[in-house]
């Protein structure tokens, strides 16, 4: 835990941090885009995952909602990165000395594998035209779930209480 | 019965009592909300974008709407059902707040917007070079942006 105490020391010491804790403002708004960004990940998500569980754009082939949906994907999660660092800078006391924000952090990077693999999985299979595997069924479903896990695993930073000796 | 008398009862209500009591049913109740509301943001802004002319959408825009809609009703419908909930859990609060009425305010107006688009925009997706599909969409992005800022405020402000 001394490497995660150090750096929060140094985060709270950077510009970074002064210009995010002096404006009152700032911090529910990078809240709102990180909303945003939550939105565009859930959506881009639904639609490769509701693809392969046929329920969505049926009539065109995985692949290539795959590869539409990808970008959105790959951008919105660079703006919660963007963001979360942000937010952790205006606290970094908080999130880094909870269990649950490493949680969260691990289900976001399976369920952005598991979106991303269902391209792979597609062309694996090659079940031809419009048709998907049962494999990517089940993918979708898991993936899918396991967002929703990133989503009730990132509203309970606020609640969860910190390590025993997390600084205060 | 005046709106303060309302959030009063509200406010002795087993619910209320139970979210005050519970730190996980509250938690989970807003994770809920915030999955709801991305789902309806995520979805209305292709929608809206679509209508605009920009965004990753395939098809019409005729074709996008009854696509799409489905999943803004049922994260409407999932969101409302979680937001009453959490109204309870702090009813006077809400009562007095600025952004829960801005919030609500502005739910109104994109609610009149989509009946505005229903009636009258609707039936000029097909015209080439029409802009008030283009205009409705811009004001429902605007006035779903405005929601989301109001919702986040409130929580700073209560």
């Amino acid at each position: 835990m001394s490497l995660l105490v150090d750096f929060a020391a140094w985060l709270g010491t950077t510009s970074l941090s002064a210009l995010v804790i002096g404006h009152d403002w700032l911090v529910p708004a990078i809240q709102v885009v990180h909303i945003l960004a939550v939105a565009g990940v859930l959506i881009a998500s639904l639609h490769i995952h509701l693809r392969a569980l046929n329920l969505l754009e049926r009539d065109v082939a995985q692949e290539q909602v795959t590869a539409r949906f990808l970008p959105i994907l790959w951008g919105a999660l660079g703006v919660l990165a963007f963001t979360g660092l942000l937010l952790i800078a205006s606290e970094p006391t908080r999130a880094m000395f909870r269990t649950i924000f490493w949680v969260k952090l691990a289900l976001a990077t399976a369920a952005s594998i598991g979106t991303w693999a269902q391209g792979p999985l597609a062309l694996r299979f090659n079940t031809g035209g419009v048709a998907v595997s049962p494999a990517q069924r089940v993918l979708a479903v898991a993936t899918l779930l396991v967002w929703l896990g990133v989503i009730y695993a990132g509203r309970w930073i606020a609640y969860a209480d910190a390590w025993a000796g997390a600084p205060a | 019965m005046s709106l303060q008398s309302v959030a009063l009862w509200l406010s002795e209500t087993p619910l209320a009592l139970e979210l005050a009591d519970s730190n996980w049913l509250f938690g989970t109740v807003e994770a809920l909300h915030v999955a709801a509301l991305t789902l309806v943001i995520g979805s209305i802004a292709l929608v809206d974008l679509r209508l605009i002319g920009v965004g990753p959408a395939r098809g019409t825009a005729q074709e996008v709407l009854e696509r799409l809609v489905p999943f803004t009703l049922v994260g409407f419908a999932l969101a409302l059902a979680s937001g009453s909930v959490l109204l309870f859990a702090n009813p006077i609060g809400y009562s007095e707040n600025f952004w829960f009425a801005a919030k609500f305010s502005l739910l109104a107006l994109a609610g009149i917007n989509a009946l505005v688009f229903h009636l009258f925009a609707q039936s000029k997706l097909a015209e080439p070079g029409s802009v008030i599909p283009r205009i409705s969409g811009a004001i429902s992005l605007s006035l779903w942006l405005g929601i989301v800022i109001a919702g986040r405020w409130i929580g700073y402000t209560l």
